[in-house]
């Protein structure tokens, strides 16, 4: 397993916003998270990138526990994520919004920078074109100038995940990718996932609203509820699963036909 | 490398001009007073230790108000080195540039570790708090030279006697004077002064290297600091690292200010340092414009020396009315400073290398 979530909780101030939360993750899978607003999801995702430490349970990352370790050691072993309400960099381009997520691995010191030095010179040319690389994939290269916040909307989604992308990761956090997006452009966005998920050997955990689209692209999703995980199972059986239908739809009322 | 070379030409010719109004070299131009060329030196500092103070206020997005407490840091170090350790009274001229040099990146470097020891901590604070933390540890540094003669009757006791009497020697409340001056290399009639020279040639070396900086790795991690510390945290970035680093270069730009600052002077005393020391360097930034360079030389040179040409121009009793119009009129017409966070061409450089395409 590349992630492994066990007996997590976590409270605030007497609210569960997870309860005995486990998940596991296998290398290269494509996994979906899913659950009525509210349910957890995002928690799981802020557990898992450090930024609130549970205060039970453990976060197993390639064998070794994530748990009381700091949110830029994670990003650094391999752990990336994008936002539900986009947290782009907004006084920097486009193409700066990219690199600032290659500055742990820049390979150069203090003095290259202040100096010029040839080494830094090689190093940044290589991050250059890694970035510039990113931004053609996600087709933002004719926009690397732009301020990263005078991007449309959905460029802005996806500028999240070139930047994602650029810590070089191997398991990538998707948190609601193709929230406010239109049909049309969920299906590229898809596409698109399919597509760098081969190209970078990604595992990818995505939370997502839109039911055909987790039910499209995942090969198992987990379910969650105040904090509980109340199914797994792969789309077919999710979909038939009452308790799911429960959490979405609520209870039939009896006596009636 | 086009613009660099026209960059270059443009400070020899700045420099040379200053000289020749100044009438150093062989022409008794006298454009340039004793006094105005002191108010330039002055001005040249007031850059340093402004774009020290960007670091931490502009490009990292953090509010300190402590640079007066670097600064000091700087000018005493330097000036007691100066005086007592190694008397560059003694030498001749290149040693004694050679030792002063070094002497103001000693006082730079410790202003620079203090710089550490005080970001470390203060970085679990943020905003107001952390501006509260930084005031006080600039009152505090006034307060331990004030207190310097009791400083050194405790270190007298303990029998470090030469230590003592250097402590005791830069005063305390009663000021610091007197300490050696630099001399002037001259070649047939033409004069160089040397502490103008070492001084705008540290304008120069700062706004290189820390153009350079920003324009690195480096300076994308402070701006993302600035922009969104949690996004910038989940993208690798070690935002307490770029915070102290920050503090570090900060306190050792504002520790070389202070060393020239004695030199110009020629006295200190504690309250040159005081909170209105600080205040008068976050009123260049901001009028300047936070994280612009531009900003940092435009607005500490231009309200430097504008007070002063104010007094010749014959409005001497209005200089303390324009001041404060000038400033109003900024923060109506231009509130995010002069130059907002934009560059001057010259000083851009975006992409760190050349782009291909």
């Amino acid at each position: 397993m590349l992630l492994e979530l066990t007996g997590i909780q976590l409270s605030f101030g007497g609210l569960y916003a997870l309860k005995d939360f486990s998940l596991s993750v296998g290398e290269g899978e494509l996994v979906g998270l899913i659950g009525p607003n509210g349910a957890g999801k995002t928690t799981a995702f802020n557990v898992i990138s450090g930024i609130y430490p549970p205060s039970t349970g453990s976060v197993r990352f390639r064998g070794e526990d994530l748990v009381g370790r700091s949110t830029f050691e994670i990003a650094a072993r391999g752990v990336s994520r994008t936002f539900q309400n986009i947290r782009l960099f907004e006084r920097l381009s486009v193409l700066e919004n990219v690199q600032v997520a290659s500055h742990w691995r820049r390979g150069y010191a203090l003095w290259d920078a202040a100096f010029r030095s040839r080494h830094f010179d090689a190093c940044e040319r290589r991050l250059d074109e890694e970035a510039k690389a990113l931004l053609a994939t996600f087709g933002l290269y004719e926009r690397r100038r732009a301020r990263a916040t005078s991007l449309p909307y959905g460029e802005q989604r996806r500028l999240e995940m070139a930047r994602a992308l650029a810590s070089k990761p191997s398991l990538l956090l998707l948190d609601e990718p193709a929230a406010g997006m239109n049909p049309a452009e969920i299906v590229e966005l898809m596409e698109l996932i399919a597509r760098i998920r081969a190209e970078y050997g990604l595992t990818i955990l995505l939370i997502e609203h839109h039911m055909h689209v987790v039910m499209g692209v995942c090969q198992r999703i987990a379910v969650v509820d105040f904090g509980v995980k109340i199914a797994e199972g792969s789309p077919d059986e999710i979909r038939n699963d009452p308790r799911v239908i429960e959490a979405y739809l609520g209870q039939p009322v009896s006596g009636e036909h | 490398m086009a613009a660099g070379s026209l960059a270059l030409t443009g400070v020899v010719l700045l420099y040379t001009t200053i000289l020749f109004l100044h009438g150093n070299l062989g022409f008794p131009v006298g454009l340039l007073s004793d006094y105005y060329f002191q108010v330039l030196m002055l001005a040249g500092i007031n850059i340093i230790v402004t774009i020290g103070l960007n670091l931490i206020n502009g490009f990292a997005g953090q509010f300190s108000i402590g640079q007066a407490g670097f600064m000091a840091i700087g000018a005493y170090v330097t000036a007691m080195l100066a005086t007592f350790v190694i008397p560059i009274g003694m030498f001749s001229l290149p040693t004694q540039i050679v030792a002063f040099i070094g002497i103001v990146l000693v006082a730079g470097c410790a202003a620079g570790l203090v710089g550490y020891l005080v970001g470390l901590p203060s970085l679990r604070l943020k905003g107001d708090y952390l501006a509260i933390a930084t005031l006080a540890f600039g009152e505090v540094v006034r307060s331990v030279v004030r207190a310097s003669d009791e400083i050194s009757a405790a270190i007298a006791a303990l029998g470090l006697t030469t230590l003592a009497a250097h402590i005791e020697g830069i005063g305390g409340p009663r000021g610091f004077g007197g300490f050696p001056q630099l001399a002037d290399l001259v070649i047939g009639p033409v004069r160089i002064p040397t502490l103008f020279t070492l001084i705008f040639t540290s304008v120069v070396l700062s706004v290189v290297l820390v153009r350079n900086l920003v324009y690195s790795s480096y300076g994308r991690a402070w701006l993302s600091v600035r922009s969104n510390e949690l996004a910038a945290e989940i993208m690798g970035v070690n935002s307490t690292r770029a915070k102290v680093l920050a503090f570090i270069l900060s306190g050792f730009l504002a520790g070389v200010g202070g060393g020239y600052f004695a030199f110009v002077i020629r006295f200190l005393h504690p309250d040159s340092f005081s909170f209105l020391k600080s205040i008068e360097y976050l009123i260049f930034l901001y009028a300047g414009g936070a994280a612009s360079l531009s900003g940092s030389i435009v607005a500490p040179g231009a309200l430097t020396i504008l007070p002063e040409f104010l007094r010749v121009a014959g409005f001497d009793q209005w200089r303390l009315v324009v001041y404060p119009i000038l400033l109003i009129s900024i923060m109506l017409w231009r509130p995010s400073g002069l130059m907002g966070d934009r560059e001057f061409r010259f000083l851009e450089n975006r992409r760190g290398v050349r782009d291909a395409s």
